[in-house]
């Protein structure tokens, strides 16, 4: 099956790294944070000044205990911090030596509970996200389909096919095992090109072509497998699929990930091999000097969705760097910056345009959406295909929009408020 | 409000707001180039009432002023006939402006184009005779106008097809007297894309742009055939298809969510 999407728009941000060589950088610290999670409170299982070993627990979500967050390098637990509430907010471990928690995978291979209860142990759990709603996924829960995003259609982003090509065996044992946890289908979407899974009852390849955002999964799940408030579908990224694979071959997590540096802040795009979680600082060139570092801004994913973070964000393949906010300022042209000294009113209103419908590939009305979106109407946005949506798809409406309104953070605030009345 | 976005947005409301004006002033200079500077005092009344009239609903409430009026009074003194007195122009234009939008909380909030009922207003109080239509130059200019909205998908072209398919097929049923000077004159194209394809005023979903586009039409044409002039039949027509925009967008969004939880079932 093949799709040939016409709307969206891929934004020029410069060359993405393309099939430039993987390169293996230093990394000296990692964090977990937890507002990579929506709705998870972390319970800690360390202490500050603890030693652990990859793959060893490090946190639980405390309302599903059986849901483990454990180490993505070998080090030591530096730091604990805590936010409002003092709830958990980020642990973050320095890497020391390499040593890796083996996992008893003999029994996962046959039966779908040990399956999972391997994959919750050894965190690769957390891969998945549900739509509606953008969670992990409950322990005991059942998707109606499993869609795996092999192609990436965010600027700068790494290019799947390549990535996977020395991976390409454990992603195919990594599907395999998925299409155990569910009794409907598994999707494999990717880019036009060879197949990069065996298409088989249970799996299904699905080529996805087109501009931004062609390849990413609120779009596939939308033309093939619609949700709503009675079905519920998994996604999860080609990179976590092949570490299910690495994971059910040989027991130890894969926690390293490609992930592609780029921007208007770099000079050349590079992929870099790292693990989840990576200081951003680590990413970039080994000649830093403070001067550089202030000059450039690091944002974890496509600058679009992305935010400016310490750290690299749990789905995120990519870290988009930006010219610092000093330098930027001289590249607008003289007219504009005089227009922009006028007193600004971001009104907050919502403008009608069509502009919207061709930034949109969903058949999904974006305005009335969007207003519904602006002024809180949950039941409108539920009415309106806003449980298909997680925030990124609203990304590229959100910049076109002059009215200056994250409509993604909105989505977000009313699928977890959608959230909490379908749990109580 | 949220942290600035990490990536430069092209739109904001200040730059929609500068691209509107472009679009509007371009017809009202081509008008001073061919006829001299009698429209200037107009126009320099008029963005003086409309720039009062922001400022008194935004300071009571601790607010920057938008700029918007500024464009509805160029397109209100582009439309008016120059025959009207001053005051009559005034008065119709504050009717509009705070009737029209303000009163709703500025631009976007509204369903009406404050300009179009700013001259209904005019229309209805006093006497207007329409006069000499303007000339083909401001015509011209008037479309380079469209040009530039249609560019920046600020005037939807599903719209402006739809308005002249149905005007053509009802002009047909209802053939339109020959009072009308040049055609299409700058009344009716400026009228269509500043009035009727005000992006507030009209549908908003791609489907109801269409039934819009086709409503204005037929509604211009049988205004014309009961005997309006340009200016009335192009305001009203307006006006009146304004009003069932929400109507026709409800009925999109209603065969939208049938369409997909039929899929859903399907599946």
């Amino acid at each position: 099956m093949e799709f040939r999407l016409r709307k969206g728009k891929t934004i020029n941000l410069g060359p993405s790294p393309g099939d430039a060589p993987v390169i293996a950088r230093t990394v000296r610290t990692v964090g977990l944070m937890t507002q990579d999670y929506p709705g998870v409170i972390f319970d800690l299982r360390v202490s500050e000044g603890d030693r652990v070993r990859r793959g060893q627990l490090l946190c639980v979500d405390r309302n599903r205990p059986e849901i483990a967050f454990v180490a993505n390098v070998s080090g030591r637990v530096r730091k604990i911090r805590q936010g409002a509430r003092r709830r958990i907010t980020t642990i973050v471990v320095d890497v020391e030596g390499d040593e890796g928690l083996g996992f008893d995978v003999d029994a996962a291979t046959q039966n779908e509970g040990a399956l999972r209860h391997l994959l919750m142990k050894s965190g690769a759990w957390l891969g998945f996200r549900t739509r509606p709603f953008g969670r992990i996924p409950d322990p005991a829960d059942r998707p109606s389909a499993i869609f795996i995003t092999a192609t990436d259609s965010n600027p700068l982003a790494p290019d799947p096919a390549f990535v996977l090509r020395p991976l390409l065996d454990s992603f195919r044992r990594g599907a395999q095992a998925l299409s155990r946890l569910t009794d409907g289908p598994v999707f494999v979407c990717q880019s036009p090109g060879a197949s990069l899974a065996e298409p088989s009852e249970t799996l299904r390849v699905v080529r996805f072509s087109g501009p931004h955002p062609s390849g990413v999964p609120g779009t596939h799940i939308h033309h093939l497998w619609p949700v709503s408030d009675q079905r519920t579908v998994w996604q999860i990224g080609y990179q976590d699929v092949a570490a299910i694979g690495i994971l059910l071959a040989s027991g130890q997590v894969a926690t390293a990930r490609t992930v592609s540096v780029a921007g208007p802040g770099v000079k050349r795009s590079t992929l870099v091999r790292a693990p989840l979680g990576v200081e951003l600082t680590d990413l970039l060139q080994e000649a830093q000097t403070d001067e550089t570092i202030c000059a450039q801004q690091l944002v974890s994913g496509f600058s679009l969705i992305g935010r400016e973070a310490r750290f690299l964000s749990r789905y995120d393949l990519q870290v988009t760097v930006l010219e610092g906010s000093a330098e930027r300022k001289h590249t607008r042209t003289a007219l504009w910056r005089v227009f922009d000294k006028l007193p600004f009113v971001a009104s907050g209103v919502t403008q009608p345009s069509e502009a919207f419908e061709r930034l949109f590939p969903f058949d999904l009305l974006p305005v009335p959406l969007l207003r519904a979106l602006a002024v809180g109407d949950i039941e409108s946005v539920a009415r309106l295909g806003g449980l298909e949506l997680l925030e990124e798809d609203l990304a590229l409406l959100t910049w076109r929009c002059p009215s200056g309104i994250d409509y993604g953070q909105l989505l977000r605030e009313i699928l977890d408020t959608l959230h909490q009345e379908k749990a109580a | 409000m949220t942290p600035p976005p990490l990536l430069a947005r092209h739109w904001d409301d200040n730059r929609l707001t500068l691209v509107t004006l472009t679009a509007s002033l371009a017809p009202f200079v081509a008008t001073i180039v061919t006829g001299g500077p009698a429209q200037l005092p107009p126009l320099a009344l008029a963005v003086c009432i409309a720039l009062l009239w922001h400022l008194a609903f935004a300071l009571p409430r601790k607010r920057l002023p938008g700029w918007d009026g500024i464009v509805t009074a160029v397109i209100f003194t582009v439309m008016v006939p120059a025959a009207v007195p001053l005051w009559q122009q005034g008065l119709a234009l504050s009717f509009g402006l705070v009737m029209g939008n303000l009163i709703f909380g500025g631009r976007g909030r509204g369903f009406l184009s404050p300009a179009a009922v700013s001259l209904a207003f005019l229309l209805f109080s006093f006497p207007v005779n329409a006069g000499p239509a303007t000339g083909t130059a401001a015509a011209l200019a008037a479309l380079l106008g469209g040009a530039l909205m249609l560019i920046a998908g600020i005037l939807s072209w599903r719209l402006v097809i739809g308005f002249f398919v149905a005007m053509a097929a009802c002009a047909f049923k209802w053939p339109v007297p020959m009072i009308w000077p040049e055609w299409p004159s700058a009344t009716l194209i400026v009228g269509l894309i500043f009035l009727i394809g005000d992006p507030v005023a009209a549908a908003c979903t791609n489907a109801g742009r269409w039934f819009y586009g086709l409503l204005a039409g037929g509604l211009f044409v049988l205004l014309a055939y009961a005997g309006g002039d340009i200016l009335s039949s192009v305001v009203f027509s307006g006006l009146l298809a304004a009003i069932f925009a929400p109507l026709i967008d409800q009925g999109v969004i209603w065969a939208n969510i049938r369409r997909r939880a039929r899929r859903v079932r399907h599946d």
